[in-house]
């Protein structure tokens, strides 16, 4: 099996299965909240896992939260935001190539009488700074971004975002979705800037079912669960242990090995820029993208009929697009990116690991080659 | 005591002279089956009608009007029933007959809120009872009244007529839930049907199945470009025609390179017709070995380009077995109504099959000529290609 589907979710390493399977045959399922021994050693051992996550983060333990997903951490971030501070303004920026986690909540809050602006991106899938500096007014309460895109692995700058942040609108907050770079970018949250950030586990190798919410300290944000107000009261319900010491194990390993991981992942995709586009596909992703994702598209290949050619081969990818010529749907990243339907009808996306290899690339040529063979359609 | 059980109407059926005996086994045979997942049930003729009860105690489907309603439109969807009932049954004297009626009443309210106006109607098999029917009625009529503050009598146009019928045992109900109508499953010969994953096939089944026809279905699977989901689509489609038709076996064909074959060896305005050409022949010969007498589609005259009356022709000619088509002068909203009704639509408008669009010519021949088709399948082995569908990778799926 060839797995080139990362960014959808990831195969928990051994660590992570490790650190659970330890937490739940030993003694620690205890409740932290609980004032007996059994509760203490799930207390302390809770406190390690957050505080592990913090140090790898670059943050104060006190600023994180752990959440059941990404989902979840955004819709907190951007919703119980604006519900602790009425007084801030009333306005968002972002962009239509966020996740459907954030551009969701933003048509909720567009709903209750919340302006959403929404900046244009290039076809480099970058926002138009220009354009951004021209929306923000003194409404603007939150800038809302996306650190690396699901579909392209495009970069946000996010230097010059928080520096026109700075110049233009000071007061507002940043929230940044850092689900796609947790353990491929550095990610520091004391010195990037931003005042809010969402991370989930099982793209880096953890488990599906536990996240972080990085709040930073002074930001007011109402909780989205309440109840008997464990993690500070921003998220109530019982503190899971075997989820939240994965979920750091699972960001430490991820980002011991992220520099070795950049490196080997870096060769994979421009070998397969390489060989692909010299195959006649057309790459999606911009040049300085993320490389742990390569959106291209297949002369000839309907995207989901590439998708299940690969299958054969059980190798497996994403279509992000669904195929359909009835709903005329195809990525709505692509399309505002202004890409033409011809070329997003038969786009990919492949997304990597630091567990894949170098040979996993070339047999994915290979099937390729194949697969033009046996199963290429041209019909005029 | 008083138990719930469930009143079923014959339609058509009882019109039928000397064969009604047949027509009528064959119905109670396909009630059993549809409802063989219902609990042990008993199922009778009485006065040209049908009762079904529960052979046991606390078989949920009885219990209330609400539980009994998954039931009730199973028994709807047997072909040959027009409507459905759930009627409440008791022994005794007129006392008993006020109470229940009175809790019938109650159950009735709490699932339909909204009735203001009702009236009694009564029918007196048993003639020893000391009542006659007009008596029966006032008696009870008067007893809901006094019962249900909000309810009145109209005698016109009631929200609910209850009924009461007075024979060995006692009933009374009020509402109907329409049947499908129809002749039962099994009073004609067998079709094969050409399911694809789209609104009208589904519906063409599910119409040749109301005039009393068992189905089985084939369908044309070209993987990787119609999907696992696709075909899992067409199997819960066959499910949805099978909850009025029965028993059915899917028929699943490896397509996908008799399709490439055509690609490759035939001019592409001529593809659809090509290969509509040779899915009927393989239908036709499975269809053979499976003892069905005809093969039905959902072409519709004019649809696509495939379904105009030239098309038709040419694809009709390579077939000897007749091929019904019920929805050929039919509109497509009303296609879709029926779809909706059978519970088949949202499965059918689900996007997986889309991909085999690859093999749609942009313009293709609208009015076909006996030398296009010469022409489009003289570089084809049109037996061989019949002969892989029938035989490669076949595979049956017992729905």
């Amino acid at each position: 099996m060839i797995y080139f589907d990362n960014s959808a979710t990831t195969r928990p390493c051994e660590e992570v299965i490790r650190v659970i399977n330890d937490d739940l045959t030993g003694q620690m399922w205890g409740n932290p909240g609980s004032l007996h021994k059994l509760g203490m050693i799930s207390s302390k051992a809770y406190e390690d896992a957050l505080g592990e996550c913090a140090k790898t983060l670059n943050c104060m333990p006190s600023e994180l939260i752990f959440t059941s997903c990404g989902t979840e951490s955004a819709n907190t971030a951007i919703e119980g935001f604006f519900k602790a501070n009425p007084r801030a303004g009333k306005t968002v920026i972002s962009t239509r190539t966020e996740h459907k986690c954030s551009l969701e909540t933003l048509n909720l809050l567009e709903k209750e009488g919340y302006t959403v602006k929404y900046v244009k991106v290039g076809r480099d899938g970058k926002p138009d700074l220009d354009e951004l500096r021209s929306l923000i007014d003194e409404d603007t309460a939150l800038l809302c971004f996306t650190h690396v895109n699901n579909e392209t692995g495009s970069i946000l700058p996010l230097d010059q975002i928080i520096e026109i942040k700075k110049e233009l609108c000071p007061k507002a907050a940043v929230y940044l979705d850092c689900v796609q770079s947790l353990g491929k970018l550095p990610i520091s949250l004391k010195t990037m800037g931003v005042d809010m950030a969402s991370f989930s586990a099982h793209k880096i190798h953890g488990i599906k079912g536990v996240g972080l919410l990085y709040i930073r300290n002074g930001v007011k944000v109402s909780p989205h669960i309440i109840g008997g107000g464990q993690q500070n009261g921003m998220r109530s319900g019982t503190q899971s242990l075997p989820l939240a010491a994965s979920m750091a194990t699972a960001v430490t390993e991820a980002e011991d090995a992220r520099a070795n991981a950049f490196e080997e992942v870096s060769k994979i995709n421009s070998y397969l820029r390489r060989e692909l586009t010299a195959r006649g596909a057309t790459v999606n992703s911009p040049e300085d993208a993320l490389p742990f994702v390569l959106n291209v598209a297949f002369r000839n290949f309907q995207s989901e009929t590439m998708l299940h050619c690969l299958e054969i081969y059980e190798i497996y990818i994403s279509t992000v697009s669904a195929c359909s010529s009835k709903s005329k749907k195809t990525s709505y990243v692509l399309e505002n990116m202004g890409i033409e339907r011809s070329i997003s009808a038969n786009s990919v996306r492949l997304s990597f690991s630091r567990y894949n290899t170098m040979e996993e690339a070339e047999s994915f040529v290979k099937a390729i080659d194949e697969i033009y063979e046996l199963y290429e359609v041209k019909v005029r | 005591m008083a138990t719930n059980v469930i009143l079923a109407r014959m339609g058509e059926v009882t019109l039928k002279g000397l064969n009604r005996g047949r027509f009528e086994a064959q119905l109670m045979n396909n009630l059993r089956y549809r409802l063989r997942s219902f609990g042990k049930v008993s199922i009778f003729q009485s006065q040209s009608r049908i009762w079904i009860e529960s052979k046991e105690e606390g078989n949920p489907y009885f219990e209330t009007e609400e539980s009994a309603k998954e039931l009730m439109t199973a028994v709807t969807q047997v072909f040959g029933i027009v409507s459905v009932s759930l009627a409440r049954k008791f022994q005794g004297d007129i006392n008993d007959i006020d109470r229940n009626a009175e809790e019938y009443v109650k159950n009735l309210l709490a699932a339909n809120p909204s009735y203001r106006t009702f009236k009694v109607e009564c029918k007196r098999g048993n003639k020893k009872f000391p009542m006659n029917s007009p008596m029966i009625c006032e008696e009870v009529g008067a007893w809901i009244l006094e019962h249900f503050e909000n309810l009145s009598v109209d005698v016109h146009n009631p929200d609910f007529i209850l009924h009461v019928e007075v024979r060995d045992d006692n009933y009374v109900y009020a509402g109907k839930m329409m049947g499908h109508r129809g002749l039962p499953v099994g009073t004609a010969g067998k079709g094969m049907l050409l399911l694809s994953g789209g609104i009208d096939s589904p519906v063409a089944g599910y119409m040749m199945a109301s005039r009393g026809m068992p189905i089985d279905a084939v369908y044309f699977h070209s993987f990787p470009y119609t999907s696992e989901q696709a075909k899992q689509k067409v199997v819960d489609l066959a499910k949805i025609v099978s909850r009025f038709s029965g028993r059915m076996n899917l028929y699943i064909v490896d397509f996908t390179k008799i399709q490439l074959d055509m690609v490759k060896n035939s001019p592409h305005d001529m593809l659809t017709i090509v290969m509509r050409r040779v899915m009927l022949q393989i239908a036709e010969q499975i269809a053979k070995k499976n003892d069905c007498k005809c093969l039905i589609t959902g072409e519709s005259l004019g649809q696509v380009a495939s379904q105009t009356l030239e098309a038709i022709t040419i694809t009709n000619e390579v077939v000897d077995m007749p091929i019904l088509r019920p929805l050929i002068g039919m509109d497509k909203e009303a296609t879709v109504k029926i779809s909706r009704d059978i519970g088949a639509f949202e499965t059918s408008i689900l996007p997986y099959e889309d991909c085999c669009t690859i093999f749609v010519a942009k313009h293709p021949k609208t009015h076909p000529k006996h030398a296009d088709i010469e022409e489009a399948e003289k570089n084809l082995d049109i037996e061989a290609m019949v002969k892989q569908g029938v035989e490669e990778n076949l595979e049956v799926i017992k729905i």
